[in-house]
């Protein structure tokens, strides 16, 4: 397993919009958000030795149960992400989480994505608790990251203010 | 505040909720948990908020002719069962409010054949102009569409998954605790 990151917020994934991202308006299509920012999980999850190795060797897997984004600002082809994480809250199988996705060189907010991700056993496909060399990973970054102001976007709700 | 849309007006659907949009799991959304991809969730749903921009007069010759584009401002998606490629999709759509530059829709994603709620999205999407990039009222067209649809939508109950704050259950969080 890899050595803890012990940063806080969790600051290692990078991408780049790819052409194949952008919609008919010019900009990074909202589906594509969401697999960058699906690719910032698998980078969390590698932390704690849940990622592609873990449903590779068929132990276990992790399922998103729900997500918010917030669309802040537009992205472009080729253009560079850089995305941070911070854990939330979590429990015996749960971690609430939020990224933060920044324009890589001109540094501004292109979106937010908070998520409740739950650990599953492979054969049921049903939930169950995070695996003992897990937990004790979660419980050291989780600690870390609630030293973190939270995240003004984190527990939003939808909805148009009645004027 | 556009006036006429430099293209025909498609016929107006106004039933409550709109069941029109239909899709299927591509094989190039399923990941490696062998299931569609919660971003893929995300572009299925982005495509019904395309069916209902289109049923207002909106749909991609409102940008080709640069009269004007929407964009998403937020969604929320709540995650309710596994679909595998190959699944046949049925989407229905509730407008719970609007405004003269927004809709907030409220979109549900069936398996189209077993029947089951697959996923839900509330999202909020925005006019925007062509040229500035920036906010704007609706079309008058569109925004006459909008009234009649909301007209048959005001009443409807509200989505049980509308309005969602994310966290954990008290019960675990007291549980952790201790």
């Amino acid at each position: 397993m890899i050595d803890l990151d012990l940063g806080a917020p969790l600051d290692r994934h990078r991408a780049t919009v790819q052409k194949e991202w952008i919609d008919w308006n010019g900009h990074m299509n909202v589906g594509y958000y969401v697999v960058a920012f699906d690719k910032a999980t698998d980078v969390l999850c590698e932390q704690f030795g849940c990622s592609w190795d873990y449903t590779r060797l068929k132990i276990g897997m992790t399922f998103v149960l729900e997500a918010h984004v917030t669309y802040d600002r537009e992205v472009k082809e080729g253009d560079p992400l850089r995305i941070t994480t911070q854990i939330l809250d979590h429990d015996a199988k749960r971690i609430h989480y939020m990224h933060l996705m920044y324009h890589g060189s001109e540094g501004y907010l292109a979106a937010t994505n908070e998520l409740m991700l739950m650990n599953i056993d492979y054969e049921s496909r049903r939930s169950a608790p995070w695996p003992e060399w897990a937990m004790p990973r979660i419980e050291k970054m989780a600690a870390l990251h609630a030293k973190l102001p939270r995240p003004e976007q984190a527990g939003r709700l939808i909805g148009i203010k009645r004027k | 505040m556009l006036v006429t849309l430099p293209y025909e007006m498609p016929e107006l659907v106004t039933t409550a909720p709109i069941d029109i949009h239909r899709s299927t799991v591509l094989p190039e959304w399923v990941d490696w948990n062998g299931h569609m991809n919660v971003a893929f969730y995300v572009l299925a749903f982005d495509q019904a908020s395309g069916a209902f921009m289109r049923n207002m007069g909106l749909g991609r010759n409102y940008v080709d002719s640069k009269s004007g584009m929407t964009f998403v401002l937020e969604t929320h998606v709540t995650y309710d069962r596994e679909m595998r490629g190959g699944a046949p999709m049925r989407f229905t759509t509730q407008l719970l409010a609007r405004d003269t530059k927004r809709v907030h829709l409220f979109h549900e994603m069936f398996h189209a054949e077993q029947g089951y709620l697959a996923a839900t999205n509330e999202t909020m999407v925005m006019n925007i102009d062509y040229a500035t990039r920036r906010s704007a009222s609706w079309p008058v067209q569109a925004a006459e569409r909008l009234e009649a649809i909301w007209a048959t939508h005001k009443d409807l109950p509200r989505p049980a998954k509308a309005g969602r704050v994310m966290g954990l259950p008290l019960s675990s969080r007291a549980q952790r605790r201790i």
